[in-house]
């Protein structure tokens, strides 16, 4: 193995040292030779992008090992025969990435000089990071870890997106030793994610942009920019303090975060969850609402959400709400205990709705100890009190039809779980996804057993991404799948009008497959007005 | 006002090649020296916390390729730097002349928003040699003509005023931030019309 110019910080312990400069002399390091790099080149003319693979030939031959990549990086004004990437001989540099790649390394043990990590040993076991800095190399935030200590990471990742962008081009992934890396860079933001789960790169980069979305949700885009425009080198941690907790909560949704639920696929499939409701219920609350809301102006969605569901939604004639921003608003609520004794009054912005601008959002739950959360939001920032007499008569009449304690009632049904799998009769179906294609909305069944167990539901959620990525894939999207595994029997189904994603037990057959899934699509049309909405009412 | 908050500066060392820009940032950070010279190719990267007046920072500090041939990261390096530190071997009138033309790249690459009051630190490194060729008075001439750029005259070799060198390059990289306006200002209010909403760029086709 070959030495590397990584000085180990003998003396000082609170201090790092990291390099990516390497001794000419070494050899190459061989276990580094797994590494494909495929940048987006995004051509302004008539916003296509294109990718194309730099280093992807079907041969093989052309994959750059690791170290190229990172030796390009270094070594681009080499004079000629020094900067000669494309051959093999190059390798003679290749430790250069040694640190990056080590740096970088979830899952190998890290030789002493390396203690990037070593403030936080939990650091390591982590399956996804995701990274956030300036373009100035500044940290901003780390979904784990504390950034001020892996400030030398934030400056190896600024370096490698800046020299792909000085050949005018964009980094957008890497693949390097199991481990997926996932570059976004957006209003002067740079967003990596760094990954083991089983999520696309495309899966990858809309938690990327889940993540813009927040910061653009707390600051707008406006702001943003303006603060770069005047100062590359804002420590933008200034501003974003308090917000952490809502960017965490939005990238810890799937089972990375140890979570068994189904917030996760509507995630995956940018859709929001809808509360089950009689439709009559569901109807006498949006024109509980709508009499009170309509006569207020500048008011724009009133939303009411219980237990990160849907209830219902109203809005402004001619605007709609993006699930993307519904989403940032129903994560919002989720992470917001605060909100729940009280009448609040926040600004928001919702990055797809305006991302210049807020929203002001009068937010409060119908009654003590409900899970019903009402917001009604407005353009105008002094609406508070005219919203809240509003909410008052909307929390009345909705008492007075008995619409709270369907609500409570249904947010009971979903949390005891197994009723809604049990009445459709189908004993060998274990769970579902069902989204109409009409709509932003997904139907996700309850996670019974065997999901209710961690590790089993990492492989139901790897089974749907991999499902989801198949059917979704922009270059050869797939209309039917149908796969026995080893534990369960997968199916997946594109159609006109849905998309159907269900697992079964594992012994179920072809030909019975198809019956159930007859028999599950007739109970869903049946139920269809429970589970989903098929329009929102305006004021 | 006792501000607790975290602070990270983001600091870039200039210089001709071989005037010491690798070891003194070593000395600072983990107090070694080496004799050994080894070039650095592109960049490499220290951080160190620092306690500047009671509030801790750390400090990023991009240490660079002085051989041209080795510089390859170009703007990256410089965008958004707190302090710059321009390093000259004082055994070396070429590196000391050079310094004009560090300060100069740094200012075009870097585009600070106020360059004039951009905070720079001069160092004279090697103090320890006994064949010294720039003198002190011609080295603070030059800094003060440049809106009295602090001077250090340092040894990498024998830690000789790096730990002072650095403190101040803290020290002054802070006082600019806390120049800033806190930013606070509300955009203007959303302004609705019916089209707006109805955009093509929107034709994603997912609303609720």
């Amino acid at each position: 193995m070959s030495e590397v110019n990584w000085d180990p910080p003998t003396a000082s312990s609170n201090s790092t040292n990291s390099t990516i400069y390497f001794d000419a002399e070494n050899e190459a390091d061989s276990d580094q030779a797994e590494v494909s790099c495929s940048t987006t080149v995004t051509d302004n003319f008539n916003g296509h992008e294109t990718t194309k693979n730099l280093t992807a030939d079907d041969d093989g031959t052309h994959f750059m090992p690791m170290a190229s990549v990172c030796k390009t990086m270094t070594a681009t004004t080499l004079t000629d025969e020094e900067a000669s990437v494309d051959k093999p001989q190059s390798a003679t540099t290749a430790s250069s990435s040694r640190p990056l790649a080590k740096a970088l390394d979830l899952h190998e043990s890290v030789d002493t000089e390396v203690n990037i990590m070593s403030h936080d040993p939990t650091w390591k076991g982590q399956k996804k990071h995701i990274f956030i800095l300036s373009e100035a190399g500044k940290p901003i935030y780390s979904l784990h870890g504390n950034e001020d200590k892996l400030a030398i990471l934030f400056g190896i990742i600024q370096a490698l997106v800046s020299f792909v962008e000085n050949s005018q081009d964009v980094i957008t992934s890497i693949k390097a030793r199991g481990i997926q890396f996932v570059f976004m860079v957006k209003s002067n933001l740079i967003f990596v994610a760094a990954s083991r789960t089983h999520l696309s790169v495309a899966q990858l980069q809309m938690q990327l942009n889940d993540a813009h979305n927040q910061i653009i949700s707390t600051l707008t885009y406006s702001q943003l920019t303006k603060i770069f425009n005047q100062r590359k080198n804002f420590d933008l941690r200034r501003l974003l303090e308090g917000s952490e907790r809502l960017i965490n909560n939005l990238l810890l949704n799937d089972s990375s975060g140890k979570k068994i639920s189904n917030n996760v696929f509507a995630f995956l499939t940018n859709s929001i969850r809808i509360l089950p409701l009689q439709s009559s219920v569901r109807t006498s609350i949006s024109q509980a609402i709508k009499e009170n809301c309509s006569k207020i102006k500048n008011l724009v969605f009133a939303i009411l959400l219980a237990q990160n569901r849907l209830v219902s939604l109203v809005q402004m004639k001619k605007y709609s709400i993006h699930p993307a921003d519904l989403r940032l608003i129903v994560n919002l609520i989720e992470c917001s205990e605060s909100f729940k004794p009280s009448e609040n009054w926040t600004p928001i912005c919702l990055p797809k709705f305006d991302m210049n601008g807020y929203l002001h959002a009068h937010v409060s739950y119908l009654e003590e100890n409900s899970p019903a959360c009402l917001l009604l939001l407005s353009v105008d920032r002094d609406a508070f009190f005219v919203l809240s007499e509003a909410k008052q008569a909307i929390t009345e009449k909705l008492k007075r039809s008995q619409c709270i304690e369907a609500i409570n009632e249904a947010v009971m049904q979903t949390t005891r779980g197994k009723q809604q799998l049990n009445s459709i009769g189908i004993p060998e179906l274990r769970h579902f996804l069902y989204k109409p294609k009409s709509a932003a909305q997904i139907l996700c069944s309850e996670i019974v057993a065997p999901y209710t167990n961690l590790l089993d539901f990492e492989r139901l959620e790897s089974l749907y991404c991999d499902l989801l990525e198949r059917i979704r894939n922009s270059k050869r999207p797939l209309k039917l799948i149908l796969e026995t595994r080893s534990n369960e029997v997968a199916l997946a189904w594109s159609t006109e009008y849905y998309e159907l994603f269900v697992v079964f037990d594992p012994l179920t057959q072809k030909s019975s497959v198809t019956k159930d899934v007859d028999k599950l699509i007739k109970w869903i049309e049946k139920e269809y007005d429970t589970y989903f909405i098929r329009t929102h009412p305006t004021f | 006002m006792a501000t607790r908050k975290k602070s990270l500066l983001k600091v870039i060392i200039l210089g001709d090649s071989s005037v010491g820009k690798t070891s003194l940032m070593n000395q600072y950070v983990s107090k070694r020296f080496s004799n050994q010279y080894k070039a650095t190719i592109g960049a490499d990267f220290c951080t160190k916390e620092v306690v500047v007046d009671d509030r801790v920072v750390t400090m990023q500090i991009w240490d660079t390729a002085g051989q041209e041939r080795f510089q390859s990261l170009g703007v990256a390096f410089y965008r958004g730097a707190d302090c710059c530190v321009l390093v000259y071997d004082v055994t070396s009138p070429n590196s000391f002349k050079n310094l004009d033309s560090w300060r100069d790249e740094f200012l075009i690459q870097a585009s600070p928003r106020d360059p004039e009051h951009f905070p720079f630190v001069v160092l004279g490194n090697k103090v320890d040699m006994d064949n010294r060729q720039v003198s002190t008075r011609r080295a603070q001439q030059w800094c003060q003509s440049k809106n009295d750029i602090p001077y250090f005259e340092t040894s990498a070799k024998e830690g000789i005023n790096v730990e002072l060198a650095f403190q101040t390059i803290a020290k002054n990289a802070l006082a600019q931030e806390a120049e800033v306006e806190l930013y606070n200002e509300f955009p203007d209010q959303i302004r609705l019309n019916a089209d707006r909403n109805n955009r093509p760029g929107n034709a994603d086709n997912c609303q609720c």
